[in-house]
């Protein structure tokens, strides 16, 4: 059997790899891109798996189900840590199956996202965004951005949007951060995932002795009391819909906050012309692409490609980065530039399996961002750059902390 | 002489509900209110939404939408490319 890594005496790099500045990607993608369509590299377990990093190709893999599986259970599944192994094979919700079956489960939550829906939820948004600057305001700088909107927005948000108590925003984001980590143990990873899991599971009890204005009321409503989805699954449904709505926006937040105090030139421009906010929003999750060991894939059968043959049952991962930094699709691409049309940037994947609230996203990253930019328009950074402690330790990429004054 | 037209197919059965179509041509596309699939206004317009549709039809990430350049409603050509 051709075996490209027989070639490297050394076998393939050891992935993942390092940043070199912490607003681009590591190095080694734009070489990889240059070099060839896909790259072999070595995981912590020693297996093999194949980066895939131009834009053209990461889309026609993520297109092509006959060929290539998303199912997280299958043992050939390539994970980034120990922990994610266990993750990937207790996964039950439909981020982990192919079709049909994950179609069948995801239309019963598609229209909790439908464009309409989230644009009658924006005064809501809008409503948290102002009450936590004007807290921001009354408490005075220096505040550390990061727990005070970053954090506390999506979580305010999703209470509002899922129904559960803004309360337990902090358990739910140490599930999300137990699951999202480089370097946590295995055990914590699934022992967090099942607390998160039963935590859902106990809120559909008392979501159906007392409903609300939610989406779990809702849901329970429309497809758990006819019988179409089981209590049990929709726990788990709920528990991704929660770790995805708190982790993700809140690294977007940040970094993006981060890109317009660094950069003088891109605020001003969005501060006089508002209106760029919205194609703004997608150039930033273009630069930024928070989502860095996802999606992934196995081939089903031998599969080529750029020339390449990935042998059946060898996993790939879809460097999302990589496709937004790829010159063939976006001119310049390592500069943010906020009028370009960066609407097909893959930050959010592609396929099927493309992410699920990436609409909710977009419009509290364009509430955000518009509140940040108009009221508190002398931003900047309370603390040197150097002290701003970027998140190499996981797997969706931001800051931990942002102390900003105005 | 007929102006040319665009005629646009869906795929519900691909849709995945994502609604980028709402955004790039909320003319010609909605989400139904029961299970956020896509619902088509009107399925046959001037070229002059041409930008927008092909824009629906590349960031659609199941690929459930089709554009196709016709010379104007019920022309042959149409016709035999649909059949």
């Amino acid at each position: 059997m051709p075996d490209t890594s027989n070639s490297r005496p050394a076998g393939p790099p050891a992935f993942p790899f390092q940043r070199t500045c912490p607003f681009d990607p590591p190095p080694q993608y734009a070489a990889a891109r240059a070099a060839g369509a896909v790259c072999p590299v070595t995981l912590w377990n020693g297996r093999r798996a194949w980066l895939v990093t131009r834009h053209e190709d990461i889309r026609a893999v993520l297109s092509d189900d006959a060929r290539f599986s998303g199912r997280m259970a299958n043992p050939d599944f390539p994970a980034i840590t120990p922990a994610r192994v266990t993750v990937d094979r207790n996964e039950r919700a439909f981020v982990g199956m192919d079709n049909p079956a994950h179609d069948a489960y995801r239309r019963m939550f598609t229209r909790e996202f439908s464009v309409k829906r989230l644009q009658a939820l924006n005064p809501k948004i809008s409503a948290i965004a102002e009450g936590l600057i004007d807290d921001m305001i009354e408490h005075g700088p220096p505040v550390d951005l990061i727990p005070a909107l970053a954090v506390k927005f999506p979580s305010l948000v999703m209470s509002a949007l899922f129904g559960s108590p803004y309360e337990d925003s902090e358990f739910i984001i140490r599930c999300a951060v137990a699951r999202h980590g480089l370097t946590q143990s295995t055990e914590e990873a699934e022992f967090k995932a099942r607390e998160l899991a039963a935590y859902v599971r106990r809120l559909i009890d008392t979501k159906e002795a007392s409903p609300g204005d939610d989406m779990v009321s809702r849901i329970i409503d429309e497809h758990v009391k006819p019988g179409k989805l089981s209590r049990d699954d929709f726990a788990e449904i709920g528990a991704m819909i929660l770790r995805a709505g708190h982790d993700t926006t809140t690294n977007m937040i940040g970094m993006g906050t981060l890109l317009l105090l660094q950069n003088d030139a891109l605020r001003a421009q969005l501060t006089a012309d508002p209106a760029l906010i919205e194609g703004a929003v997608d150039e930033l999750l273009r630069y930024v692409s928070p989502v860095q060991f996802s999606p992934r894939r196995v081939a089903l059968t031998d599969v080529e490609i750029g020339g390449v043959t990935i042998p059946k049952g060898e996993g790939l991962f879809m460097l999302l980065a990589s496709a937004n930094r790829d010159a063939s699709m976006f001119s310049d691409p390592d500069t943010i530039d906020a009028t370009r049309d960066a609407s097909r940037h893959l930050a959010f994947g592609f396929g099927i399996h493309q992410c699920l609230g990436q609409m909710l996203a977009r419009f509290e990253l364009q509430i955000i961002y518009e509140a940040i930019l108009r009221r508190l328009p002398s931003l900047r950074l309370a603390v040197p750059l150097e002290e701003i402690r970027f998140k190499h330790d996981m797997q969706i990429y931001g800051v931990h902390n942002l102390p900003v004054e105005w | 002489m007929v102006n040319a037209m665009i005629r646009i197919h869906v795929d519900e059965d691909k849709c995945i509900g994502a609604g980028h179509c709402v955004r790039a041509s909320a003319k010609v596309f909605d989400q139904r209110d029961d299970d956020g699939i896509v619902v088509l206004l009107v399925g046959e317009t001037g070229n002059e939404l041409e930008p927008e549709l092909r824009k629906a039809e590349r960031l659609c990430p199941s690929q459930a939408i089709r554009i196709e350049i016709t010379q104007g409603a019920g022309s042959s050509q149409s016709k035999q490319e649909a059949g």
